[in-house]
């Protein structure tokens, strides 16, 4: 239930709407070198938002001290630091 | 004591005469020395008084975002004797023409990252401009595309031993910002020269900030608080840093990277850190001053973000945009302030020096030392009010009975301190409800579910809507619902039956306005559907 796949589907959930509510057709897939924040639907606070809302979803505290800011808004590494935080637990 | 032949540039042309091989901005990357941004901005000055012809509006829009060219073009429209307008290409595109409509400039200056939308906005405006592009060298197709107006391209700008100082006029606009309005059309809140300078100068003395400060730039600079972070820094010589769009989702490690040293930013910064697990004991130890201004800052973030800025000194500031960027400050005391915080926030604390406080009932009489009323201010920091709405400014620029000068109305709800005790914020004035012919303090509820739950992203509402009031209290919460039934009984047995919320619900994300506060009406509208 943890595996990255699990998360991409999360985040297609979660971001389904924001595409919508801005006009646009969701992405069919999201896939591992889509950046959240040059798709355009999300900014910075939006994706700070994002990183608790999956901490919510998936009922585990996260840590995000090894969260590196150049790859974490791309679809595939951010996937796979959940993924993996979520395993530690 | 504050100069009136100050304009509000005049720090920074100080500094770089003092401190010309100093940093003055880091962005994108990138530092720029002073000489370096005092040469991009005098180039833009030149060039904007080159073209008198476009200078009926003595304003310049800004249209540029975490980038060199938003530094230098407001401190280029500054220079050039206008007052700036800043645009922000994340907001949308709709609502960026409304205010450059509005505004009526007449010369516009643009990054390259904001180029997309520029076509959009240059559709909606009837006269000719002035479009001052930084960044680009080859301008010649918006040149074909929009003959009216007069492009200048990196390469054309006017060179710097042309520009001349400009006159300064207290009164003059320094900036013009947006706010939103309730109707929906948003404001033009005109600052003045004299309002910000007598700012600048005292929060500069106060943080006795120097060269060797690095300060942060998070607040977009279409919210009031950036003005802050810019000139303060330039006041002294030191070094405003920018995070990028990237770097702004981990705010730790720009902190540590950069060693700031002074941190403004929105509490909910520090609530989301918290809630992330950034705030790690003496992680910040480069800070000497942690402060915050925005919006109401929990008692429980600000303890925390001490615990991880041992060094600094953490005040909690607190201002409309028509009163210069804040008016009062509260100073956190590890003994005292648990004590003088109600509904588990901060207090906002004492008026700045020559602001003048009163507290006022709903006829805007003053209220008895310890009661509650809705918070006037005037002074030095009172703007000049809005920008050609004329009925507006008078309806919220007022003289009270019994008073001789104008006073401001925030609309924001405080306690009259009994003696020297500080200024407690209660909510808003239009965050009090009456159910069933009760007055119901939206802020005392929110705090009885954040202290319950634990969580402090909660709002609540009044709704639905009757003819008196409205029929109850429903509560919206930031997280994942645990133990639903539980958290209802305990809530329920702390508050009155009428204030008690009728539902609870639970969001992974609350809505936000383009400030990052809380959007009370795009929740009430969900409730409605």
């Amino acid at each position: 239930m943890n595996s990255p796949e699990a998360i991409r589907d999360f985040l297609g959930s979660y971001l389904r709407p924001k595409f919508i509510g801005q006009g646009q057709d969701p992405p069919t897939d999201m896939s591992d070198d889509h950046d959240l924040l040059l798709l355009g639907v999300i900014d910075s606070q939006d994706f700070l938002n994002l990183l608790l809302a999956v901490e919510a979803h998936f009922g585990l505290q996260i840590d995000f001290e090894g969260l590196d800011p150049e790859q974490m808004t791309i679809v595939g590494p951010l996937c796979k630091f959940v993924s993996e935080q979520l395993g530690k637990t | 004591m504050m100069s009136l032949q100050k304009g509000l540039w005049s720090g920074f042309t100080r500094s770089a005469e003092s401190f010309p091989e100093r940093r003055a901005v880091v962005v994108g990357g990138k530092s720029l020395l002073y000489r370096e941004l005092r040469e991009i901005a005098t180039r833009i000055a030149a060039t904007i008084q080159a073209y008198p012809e476009f200078s009926g509006t003595p304003l310049t829009a800004v249209f540029a975002y975490r980038s060199a060219t938003a530094f230098a073009g407001i401190l280029g429209s500054l220079l050039a004797g206008n007052g700036y307008v800043p645009l922000n290409r994340t907001f949308p595109v709709e609502r960026t023409q409304l205010m450059f409509e509005r505004s009526e400039c007449r010369s516009i200056i643009v990054d390259s990252g904001s180029l997309p939308q520029l076509d959009d906005l240059l559709g909606g405006v009837r006269e000719p401009l002035l479009v001052i592009l930084p960044d680009i060298s080859d301008v010649g197709s918006y040149r074909e595309l929009w003959p009216r107006d007069i492009f200048i391209g990196q390469d054309d700008l006017t060179a710097s031993s042309a520009w001349r100082e400009p006159t300064v006029c207290p009164d003059a606009v320094a900036y013009l910002l947006f706010t939103s309005g309730s109707t929906g059309i948003p404001k033009g809140v005109m600052v003045a020269h004299r309002n910000v300078v007598s700012f600048i100068e005292y929060v500069a003395e106060r943080y006795q900030i120097t060269e060797q400060d690095r300060l942060s730039q998070m607040f977009d600079m279409t919210f009031d608080l950036s003005v802050f972070d810019m000139f303060v820094a330039w006041e002294r010589g030191a070094c405003v840093c920018c995070p990028s769009q990237r770097t702004i989702i981990k705010p730790d490690k720009f902190i540590q990277d950069i060693e700031l040293t002074v941190w403004f930013s929105v509490p909910s910064t520090a609530v989301f850190m918290k809630q992330l697990g950034l705030l790690k004991p003496g992680r910040f130890s480069s800070l000497r001053w942690s402060l915050f201004c925005g919006e109401p800052l929990p008692v429980s973030s600000a303890q925390a973000w001490l615990e991880a800025a041992p060094n600094a000194t953490l005040e909690n500031l607190y201002g409309p945009t028509e009163l210069t960027i804040a008016c009062t400050l509260y100073r956190w005391d590890s003994v005292r302030s648990r004590g003088e915080s109600e509904l588990g926030i901060v207090p906002i604390g004492c008026p700045f020096p020559g602001m003048n406080v009163l507290v006022v009932d709903d006829e805007l009489n003053e209220v008895r030392p310890g009661q509650e009323g809705e918070l006037l201010m005037s002074g030095p920091q009172m703007s000049l009010g809005y920008w050609k709405d004329p009925e507006r400014t008078a309806a919220s620029f007022v003289v009270p009975p019994g008073a001789r000068e104008v006073f401001y109305r925030t609309g924001d709800r405080v306690r009259r301190p009994l003696g020297n005790g500080p200024l407690v914020h209660l909510g808003r004035v239009d965050f009090q409800v009456k159910v069933l012919g009760h007055r119901v303090e939206l802020g005392e509820v929110e705090a009885v579910v954040r202290e319950t739950s634990g969580i402090d992203g909660v709002v609540a509402v009044g709704w639905p809507a009757t003819l008196s009031g409205c029929a109850g209290v429903e509560v919206f919460i930031e997280g994942e619902a645990k133990d639903l039934e539980g958290l209802s009984t305990a809530i329920a047995s702390k508050l009155p039956d009428y204030m008690a919320p009728r539902r609870l619900h639970f969001m992974s994300e609350l809505p936000r306005n383009v400030n990052y506060k809380f959007d009370r009406k795009a929740l009430l509208r969900m409730l409605d559907v």
